[in-house]
């Protein structure tokens, strides 16, 4: 076997979170990566470190700081915006060498886990990715990460015992975000830099943002049928009660024209892969079951017991989908203002 | 000023095309009455025009892009060319370039992943290819005991609703005593999607890898649900692999064979060839069925005759033609890779394929394609208040064996 370019017994007793941002802002799951860190490194006794990258992003660390980051290894140079895979794994890989991480953590967000994967093969050790849960046993500090496979059918926990630092991408919304706490001290380690332009072969040139949605990536997926009679309004209402909720639609209710094609999930639509999916009012014809599959959870609703979608379902509710999605809507709401949420 | 319009010839297109289709498309002579019988202009304002394509196949000019994919590979056109022209074989090599030159519609190359992986186009797994059948008594293919294996399909195989047309016909040929057995989780794709879509050297690795699983298992005939699968084992595995293949039958034509030799006995009152009590008692009332000739059936193997043979049998079976039929009957919209690929509404041609079955008044609308049985139940439900409903051959044949068209 490979070994990694450090190992266990030279690795600090460290967990590194890479804190993406966006517009001046640091993304969720980094808020979140933050959280867990400092559960993990409380249970320890470790440091929690995180890694900025960008330019002009020192207010950042304040926020990380917040959050409850021991340390900001803050790395800025212009080359480092926009995001560029070469230059941040470059710069990335240099600082861990330096800091030596016991554990490094990464939001499994598109230039997250693109990121992640070429850091793991240079730094020679191991990624697991896209993880849904994280611990690390007391005696060893070794990570043991939890991943679901074949549509959230099967669980397994792994953990790599020799490589150091023990990567993980970790998917957004697995983990809550804690208050902040603007009391809290850290201390700023600049990473040096040196960075050609040369190096990067990439120059981006414009940044376009898409208009229509992207459901494939919602936490929790709400779609509507033939059955919900082109009521959407009521599942976009239970939609925003939910956080990475989306609506999205079998194609009869996309063809009539009551939501637009980009929210169509099955075979010739948008494949999703929520943590759980309410299908409301859908007979669940072959199709569409392509596009929920994947989900971890299905809750079914329709008023025909015969209904094809029950035979794929988790939990089956038998009625009508405009008398109980109100209800749980409703229901949703008064338990969330009691929970002061 | 006169604008022109320029020309871009590009020999070393035209090469490629002529290789990719043997020359199909030079014999072409550009009557155009491929475009006026192509069912797209039955739904569109600007229909296919395949006579523009097939000149630009004779010259290597590209600009058929925007209509490659619409081709559902129904071969009406080819059922009218007066030169005989392989044009859906012409349309699957022009598909074969854009492979080349990835600019293939989006959702196909997930479809091709699928088949890699899964072994099946439709993204599920392998290991789930015989679930199917596990309430139900399925034999497993035996050489030595069977004469043929029934190739169910992957769309059969996994398509809940197509399933059923699966254990229906299972359970006809089983009360017969036909010395049939599945293949089970062993049963490989015929890889029709894939030619279907025009990449044709991935077909000819799945057409490979497939007849070695049918000669490791000792198949003698195959006996298959979907004509796509018919039509492949048929026509494109012999030529493929440079040789015969396996003698293959499309299921209607298997239980017009048992029919017609008094295997399969149809008879009010008797199930099982024993005689039931309260079955068959009263006189059977009329159900009156139309016919859906599914594409690869019909117009690419020419058989019309055996579906009908089979209802026909069916004591108290009524069959009513629609406007459209056999050689003219209309697509259903579902072949040539089109499956996997979204149709705007108001282009659908099963829609109006449902309204001419509408008009004849039957109550039964039928077909012999998991294909044609997905897309015509798609547009019933969304014609709404029509009193018919879509029936798969051998499930009209069961029901009409217990008695039960509840």
């Amino acid at each position: 076997m490979v070994l990694s370019i450090y190992n266990a017994a030279s690795a600090a007793d460290t967990i590194w979170v890479y804190l993406e941002h966006d517009s001046g802002v640091l993304e969720g799951v980094s808020l979140e990566l933050l959280s867990k860190g400092r559960q993990l490194a409380d249970q320890m006794g470790w440091k929690l470190a995180g890694v900025l990258l960008g330019e002009d992003i020192d207010e950042l660390a304040d926020t990380a700081k917040a959050f409850g980051a021991d340390e900001i290894w803050l790395g800025m140079h212009p080359l480092l915006e926009p995001f560029t895979i070469k230059a941040y794994t470059k710069v990335l890989y240099e600082a861990v060498i330096q800091g030596k991480p016991s554990v490094l953590l990464i939001g499994a967000t598109p230039n997250g886990r693109d990121l992640a994967g070429r850091l793991a093969v240079r730094l020679r050790t191991g990624l697991n990715a896209d993880c849904t849960g994280l611990e690390i046993e007391r005696e060893s500090g070794v990570l043991v990460s939890e991943v679901s496979g074949f549509g959230g059918g099967v669980l397994a926990l792994i953990e790599m015992g020799l490589h150091r630092p023990q990567m993980a991408t970790v998917r957004p919304g697995v983990f809550e975000a804690l208050q902040a706490n603007n009391t809290r001290n850290g201390v700023v380690i600049e990473i040096p830099i040196s960075l050609e332009y040369e190096e990067i072969n990439t120059k981006v040139l414009e940044k376009v943002t898409g208009e229509g949605v992207d459901i494939s990536q919602a936490q929790v997926l709400l779609a509507g049928g033939r059955g919900v009679e082109g009521d959407f309004g009521m599942l976009t209402e239970l939609a925003d009660l939910l956080p990475g909720a989306e609506v999205g639609a079998t194609r009869p209710p996309v063809d009539e024209g009551f939501i637009e094609r980009d929210r169509q999930v099955g075979q010739t639509g948008v494949v999703c892969s929520p943590r759980v999916a309410v299908c409301c009012g859908i007979s669940g014809a072959f199709h569409f079951i392509v596009g929920v599959e994947k989900a971890d959870i299905v809750i079914a609703v329709n008023s025909d017991p015969e209904a094809e979608i029950f035979q794929h379902a988790d939990y089956c509710i038998l009625g009508d989908v405009s008398e109980i999605l109100p209800k749980i809507t409703a229901c949703l709401r008064t338990s969330m203002e009691a929970a002061g949420v | 000023m006169v604008e022109t319009n320029h020309v871009q010839l590009d020999d070393e297109l035209w090469e490629r095309i002529n290789a990719l289709t043997d020359g199909a498309a030079a014999v072409c002579f550009q009557c155009g009455e491929c475009t006026a019988v192509c069912p797209w202009g039955l739904v569109r304002e600007g229909a296919l025009n395949v006579r523009s394509m097939m000149r630009q196949a004779q010259l290597g000019i590209k600009s058929w892009e925007d209509d490659l994919w619409l081709c559902s590979s129904c071969a009406q056109c080819e059922a009218y060319c007066p030169r005989a022209v392989d044009i859906a074989d012409v349309f699957r090599a022009l598909r074969g370039i854009s492979w080349q030159e990835r600019t293939v519609e989006p959702g196909l190359p997930s479809m091709l992943w699928s088949m890699y992986w899964n072994e099946n186009p439709w993204s599920q797994p392998p290991s789930q290819r015989f679930s199917w059948a596990k309430d139900l008594e399925v034999p497993i293919f035996d050489p030595q005991r069977h004469e043929a294996a029934l190739y169910v399909g992957c769309t059969a195989s996994y398509d809940r609703r197509v399933q059923r047309v699966a254990a229906a016909l299972v359970r006809v040929l089983g009360s017969c005593g036909a010395k049939f057995g599945c293949l089970g989780d062993r049963e490989p794709c015929c890889g029709e999607p894939v030619k279907s879509v025009g990449h044709n050297p991935y077909f000819e690795e799945v057409v490979h890898s497939s007849a070695r699983v049918f000669r490791e298992m000792g198949v003698q005939k195959l006996v298959t649900i979907s004509p796509h699968c018919y039509d492949v084992f048929k026509n494109d595995y012999p030529e493929v692999l440079g040789g015969g293949f396996i003698e293959t039958v499309h299921y209607t034509q298997y239980l017009s064979e048992l029919i017609h030799h008094g295997q399969l006995d149809l008879t009010p009152g008797v199930l099982n060839g024993e005689i039931k009590e309260g079955i068959g008692k009263q006189l059977r009332e009329m159900v009156e069925v139309t016919f859906q000739d599914p594409c690869y059936l019909g117009r690419s193997n020419g058989e019309y005759a055996a579906p009908r043979y089979v209802l026909g049998a069916l004591p108290g079976m009524v069959l009513l033609e629609m406007e459209d039929k056999e050689v003219d009957g209309l697509c259903c919209g579902g072949g040539g890779g089109r499956m996997w690929l979204e149709t705007p509404p108001g282009e659908r041609f099963a829609d109006l394929r449902v309204q001419q079955a509408a008009d004849t008044g039957a109550s039964i609308l039928a077909t012999a394609c998991p294909f044609c049985l997905v897309c015509l139940e798609d547009s019933l439900k969304a014609a709404g208040d029509l009193d018919m409903r879509v029936l798969d051959v051998a499930e009209i044949v069961w029901k009409s064996m217990e008695d039960n068209f509840e």
